[in-house]
């Protein structure tokens, strides 16, 4: 059933249209202004925001990243790319770590799918060069010497291989079979 | 042939056929982890569990244990079933270690494949994981036992399947543990199979060590070329690198299986772990230059010889590397231009055993790899298959397995992973022991039934032969071959007389012609012998012969395209006295050949993971290999330069049959023919049944029907009268040293065997010489030092040499000798 219109009630309408916006206008007249005056003032960005990636370090100070090659199957632009290599003492890590910046697009899908929380991204936005090729980021200029967001978490203590030292003295192990003897 | 339906879709299959493979046939891939089509089926895993819901078994069942039968409806998304399976993942995940970002195997991982697909993804059981210690297993094999899941597929692999025992299972229950009973390097040269055969990665490749993941790998379907079978491979490149050799499932040549010397030989290609050791830029005059420049001038002093000596001063040579496509060039340009040549072997007698082998192959009677497992009487003559042809022999060993008689009739101490019969004959002997084998398994009634020519040939077998020594009564062997149904004749190349591999081919005739399914196989020097041999004509040189006529000076150039005399010809001295005459030598390789680095002007060509190509193998069989990568200078080991390039470092190289046409200035041979598969074509009648049009050629036979010239009269009697004294010196393969990819892959050279001169125990002790003396072979002049391994299971009166690195064979001056007893001395 169609109901009638009132002429009189859309004409409300519109008025009161018109004045809540004015109103709200006239309001913000007297309030204190929040642009912030970038760059003299930098604000404090959560930790969780996707800047410039680095590569973080374990509680022991062992670089976290083995190499696995999840974060350059991941990345959207193929902007990571990795050789890894054997340490001495058989522990896994990345001969050269080399992110493109320039190609980047900070998706954060790398540091999603890092089994180590190796790599992660900081809230570092600022990230502007003149020259495409300075935008090459090696592991050197990747790595840094703390935990990132992530302070306790080391991977090799879960990882059931053994880097130093025997076999079953990672998290949740016990220790080694011995094959050659029949006792239980 | 039974009927059954999978997940509603019908199929009717083979009696005998596990369900798990019929629903394969469907395209329905059921989980499994122990089963494995080589294998058989044990049914430890319970991975392959699936509903039967009609049929004469009924409710959840592996589907690995049970024939396909009449009637059955099996289901494998049953509920209950998908249950099932993901309950058996979530036992076989409580002892695995949380290691895939460290671990080769993730990306290329059932156990990963089917925990992911399974839906496990939380760990619900609070205790604590079961751990082992790892054992070191040799340069080629890591080893991870956290990670086993206990499916056996490596024992049942190692030592069922490659007939090897010092890797097994060890303890019981939660405790089994599969490794060796002391670590060492394991003693299989099959053992690089482990890595594709684990389920998961408790062996892993070392040297693709954490390098890369399967999904960064450029694959390709290629070929081994490190021994005449042409085993099928998959070739993986990284980084312009190639990484790693898998097996390729090809049912006729090498099933499922890869030796080691093929998997992990291929570090040739990328100039070893420094990249330096491949020649990658063009010479001349060992000056660096570009390729044109090396085109150039090679085209035009090729061109200023042929004018001034006229073009028979210019020799070409091939090799038994070469693909089929740079022969069929070398071949053209050979007859249009005049050149002396094709020559591909360096041994004149070897290229005509080669032949007369190539001859008398015929569709009837050439067997494949794999038809050799399904022989009930396997008897080898003059050929080491270890040694010369390694997955021959594990084709033998199924045979084996299935209670095949193997009879091995060679002067070497051979060894093989099976139980045979060897009869150690001397190279002139093998013929008569042979011929009076199968002269003894032909019955009267047999005999009688024969057509006059087998018959007259049955008749000039001899009928003796006398072994006391080895203690094996050929009568008895005789009566067991004249039982079997489907006997196979595996015949060597090497170092059999020239007759032998004719006889072989009589043999097996004969063999057929008395009513046995008997098949014929041969063990070729090279991956691309069969094909030379279909090139050349009857009476083709060898380099020995050719060598002259450059010593006369009749030869001003020499062109070797993947071809190095160098390291083939016995005689070093003279054909580096011969060499310097030469006015051009154009050396066209990827290795790094002494006649590379003497060559006047050098080419680099690709190798078989940077081109097409295509190679014969021994039972005619013309196999295809896709190009992997491009090829150049690797980025491994080191940051990649940060530089802008329009080229790739290091790749210049381009195919052979490339640079030939090239730099013979001969316009028209692509112009006449128009595509490589009308070249081989017209060089190559036998190719041309095949197709030329569908170029590449893969998987077809080019072996006649029927062959001709059958049942040659044999030699009755041993040669006698002219026989020299002392010992015959013979110069054989050996795994892993002795080919030449081989002797340039940095990543075999810890599993090289230690060169060695054997010789028969009782010879050794009559000379005074015990095993692991340091002996001098005194030759005319100069002498090879080498270490003494001494052995009762070979003939006596000869002493073997592997043609292998490390030892100087090259000073025999010609490819046997007599030695004198004397002239063996300790030092």
């Amino acid at each position: 059933m169609a109901k009638e219109k009132s002429v009189l009630r859309d004409l409300l309408d519109d008025v009161m249209g018109l004045a809540d916006s004015y109103a709200v206008t006239l309001k913000h007249l007297f309030r204190k202004p929040i642009t912030e005056q970038y760059p003299d003032f930098k604000r404090l960005l959560p930790a969780r925001s996707r800047g410039r990636i680095i590569l973080t370090r374990d509680p022991e100070g062992e670089e976290r990243c083995v190499a696995c090659y999840l974060c350059s199957a991941v990345c959207p632009t193929d902007c990571i790319s990795i050789e890894g290599a054997e340490r001495k003492d058989g522990r896994r890590y990345p001969l050269w770590f080399r992110i493109n910046f320039a190609r980047c697009i900070y998706c954060g899908m790398c540091e999603e799918a890092c089994p180590t929380l190796a790599i992660q991204l900081t809230p570092d936005f600022e990230f502007s060069k003149y020259g495409v090729l300075d935008f090459l980021y090696e592991k050197e200029d990747l790595l840094v010497d703390h935990q990132g967001k992530n302070a306790d978490y080391d991977y090799y203590r879960h990882a059931g291989v053994s880097v130093e030292g025997d076999k079953g003295e990672h998290i949740n192990e016990k220790p080694p079979v011995d094959v050659k003897s029949n006792l239980p | 042939m039974p009927r059954l339906v999978i997940d509603d879709l019908e199929i009717e299959v083979p009696k005998g056929t596990k369900v798990i493979d019929a629903a394969e046939r469907l395209g329905i891939m059921i989980p499994r982890f122990c089963y494995h089509e080589a294998l058989g089926a044990v049914g430890a895993c319970r991975m392959c569990a699936v509903k039967f819901i009609q049929g004469p078994f009924k409710g959840i069942q592996m589907s690995c244990m049970i024939d396909a039968q009449d009637g059955m409806i099996v289901s494998t998304t049953d509920q209950e079933a998908v249950d099932f399976r993901k309950r058996v993942i979530e036992w076989l995940m409580i002892n695995h270690p949380h290691d895939c970002p460290v671990c080769d195997e993730g990306g290329q991982c059932l156990l990963q494949d089917e925990t992911v697909s399974s839906g496990h993804a939380r760990r619900r059981y609070p205790g604590k994981k079961r751990t082992y210690r790892n054992q070191y297993l040799g340069p080629f094999i890591a080893h991870e036992m956290n990670r086993c899941i206990h499916c056996y597929r490596c024992s049942r692999y190692y030592q069922e399947f490659s007939g090897y025992r010092d890797l097994g299972p060890l303890q019981i229950g939660n405790r089994l543990y599969f490794g060796r009973f002391k670590e060492g390097r394991l003693e299989s040269p099959y053992s690089g199979n482990l890595v594709d055969i684990c389920p998961t990665g408790v062996y892993t490749d070392i040297p693709a060590r954490y390098k890369v993941r399967r999904w960064d790998l450029q694959r390709s379907p290629s070929v081994c070329i490190h021994c005449a079978l042409g085993c099928n491979t998959i070739g993986n490149a990284h980084y312009r690198a190639v990484m790693r050799v898998e097996a390729r499932m090809n049912p006729y040549v090498n099933g499922y299986f890869l030796c080691d010397e093929g998997r992990f030989g291929f570090s040739y290609t990328n100039g070893g772990a420094d990249h330096a050791q491949r020649p990658w830029t063009s010479k001349i005059g060992g000056a660096d230059v570009t390729v044109e420049a090396a085109l150039a001038e090679s085209s035009s002093k090729l061109s200023e010889i042929a004018a001034v000596y006229g073009p028979e001063a210019i020799v070409a040579l091939g090799s038994a590397r070469n693909s089929l496509e740079t022969q069929s060039m070398l071949s053209r340009l050979c007859r249009r231009k005049g050149w002396l040549g094709p020559v591909w072997f360096t041994d004149t007698a070897v290229y005509r055993k080669v032949r007369s082998a190539v001859e008398r192959l015929d569709s009837g009677i050439a067997v494949s790899m794999r038809e050799i497992e399904f022989a009930d009487f396997v008897i080898i003559a003059g050929a080491d298959l270890l040694n010369e042809a390694p997955m021959a022999a594990i084709a033998v060993r199924q045979a084996s397995r299935k209670n095949a008689q193997i009879v091995v009739i060679d002067p070497r101490p051979i060894s093989l992973p099976f139980e045979f019969r060897h009869v150690p004959a001397v190279p002139g002997q093998i013929e008569r022991c042979l011929g009076s084998l199968v002269k003894g398994s032909i019955s009267k009634e047999e005999l009688k039934g024969l057509d006059s020519a087998a018959k007259g040939f049955c008749k000039a077998l001899p009928a003796k032969f006398g072994d006391k020594e080895s203690g094996i009564s050929i009568p008895e062997l005789a009566d067991q071959l004249m039982a079997s149904r489907r006997p196979v004749i595996v015949c060597g190349t090497g170092i059999v007389s020239e007759s032998t591999p004719a006889l072989a081919a009589d043999c097996a005739q004969l063999l057929r012609e008395s009513g046995k399914k008997a098949g014929l196989f041969y063990i070729l020097p090279g991956a691309s012998s069969f094909s030379s041999a279909l090139l050349s004509g009857p009476d083709a040189k060898g380099f020995a012969e050719i060598l002259s006529e450059i010593e006369q000076g009749s030869i001003k150039a020499l062109i070797a395209a993947e071809s190095d005399p160098f390291r083939d010809f016995p005689d070093r001295e003279r054909l580096d006295k011969a060499l310097s005459q030469l006015d051009l030598l154009v050396a066209i390789d990827y290795l790094p050949t002494e006649t590379v680095k003497r060559a006047s002007v050098f080419l680099p060509s690709s190798t078989v993971f940077e081109m097409n190509s295509t190679f014969v193998n021994p039972e005619g069989r013309v196999q295809h290999a896709e190009r992997v990568h491009a090829g150049g200078v690797p980025i491994w080991g080191a940051h990649p330069p940060r530089i802008v390039r329009n080229f790739i470092p290091g790749g210049d190289h381009q195919p052979a049959w490339e640079i030939l046409w090239k730099i013979s200035a001969e316009t028209s041979v692509l112009e006449s023919v128009l595509t490589l598969g009308e070249l081989i074509a017209a060089e190559m009648p036998a190719f041309e049944a095949t197709g030329k049009a569908q170029y590449p050629v893969n998987q077809a036979r080019i072996i006649p029907e029927k062959s001709e010239g059958s049942f040659v009269k044999p030699k009755t009697r041993p040669e006698q009268g002219q026989k020299p004294k002392g010992f015959n010196l013979l110069l054989t393969d050996r795994i892993f040293a002795s080919r030449e990819p081989s002797v340039y892959a940095d990543t075999l050279e810890g599993v090289f065997p230690e060169p060695a001169l054997f010789m028969h125990s009782e010879d050794a002790a009559a000379a005074g010489l015990s095993d692991g003396d340091t002996v001098s072979v005194g030759l005319e002049p100069g002498s090879i030092e080498v270490k003494l391994s001494v052995s009762e299971r070979m003939a006596r009166g000869v002493l073997i040499l592997p043609r292998q690195k490390g030892i100087e064979w090259q000073r025999m001056k010609d490819f046997s000798a007599w030695i004198a007893l004397e002239r063996i001395r300790k030092i």
